[in-house]
């Protein structure tokens, strides 16, 4: 099973969902990690990670999904884009290899 | 504080893998942006609420540990 180190890693889910949605989506799958909300989508356009759909006729725009491995300098350490971030276990490797502080 | 000596992040793949079991989402992509942020970039600080409508600020984090930033489509889709 892909483990973080506590002490040394937190992780965050991010959503343009309610906090109040993101909090019933979180006890629905037991999520021990706090996932949080792009609700206005100004950090999914910093992040560029901000996608438009077409869903019936209407544009829509929502979170592409991406994980960022960001170490203890702030400096981004990896990047994983649509199907390669639904697996954590790359994201898990990165962390485990930067340094402890 | 230091008691929890780990963390699973299965839940991770939890949080993709369940979404398969929410509602359908008719859609259809038009426009994919990928980020030009690449490995290397320092990442954009923010601030944003949690799911108990608590502030969590990235750079709080900045010297003490690191972070995965786990972005989902949607809560309770497939996506």
């Amino acid at each position: 099973m892909a483990k973080l180190d506590a002490s040394d890693a937190v992780v965050f889910g991010i959503s343009i969902d309610s906090p109040a949605a993101n909090n019933a989506f979180a006890e629905k799958i037991g999520v021990t990690f706090p996932l949080l909300s792009d609700m206005n989508r100004k950090v999914l356009k910093e992040y560029g990670i901000l996608k438009m759909y077409n869903v019936q006729k209407e544009e829509y725009d929502w979170a592409q999904r991406t994980t960022f491995v960001v170490d203890k300098k702030g400096m981004i350490q990896s990047v994983e884009e649509e199907a390669s971030a639904i697996n954590p276990n790359n994201a898990v490797a990165v962390c485990t290899k930067l340094p402890k502080k | 504080m230091g008691h929890v000596r780990s963390l699973s992040i299965i839940a991770a793949a939890v949080l993709a893998g369940c979404m398969v079991a929410g509602a359908t989402r008719p859609q259809e992509d038009v426009k994919v942006n990928h980020t030009s942020l690449k490995a290397g970039d320092m990442a954009p600080d923010f601030t944003l609420l949690d799911n108990h409508w608590k502030q969590i600020h990235l750079s709080d984090y900045r010297g003490k540990k690191n972070v995965v930033l786990a972005f989902y489509v949607l809560a309770f889709t497939e996506g």
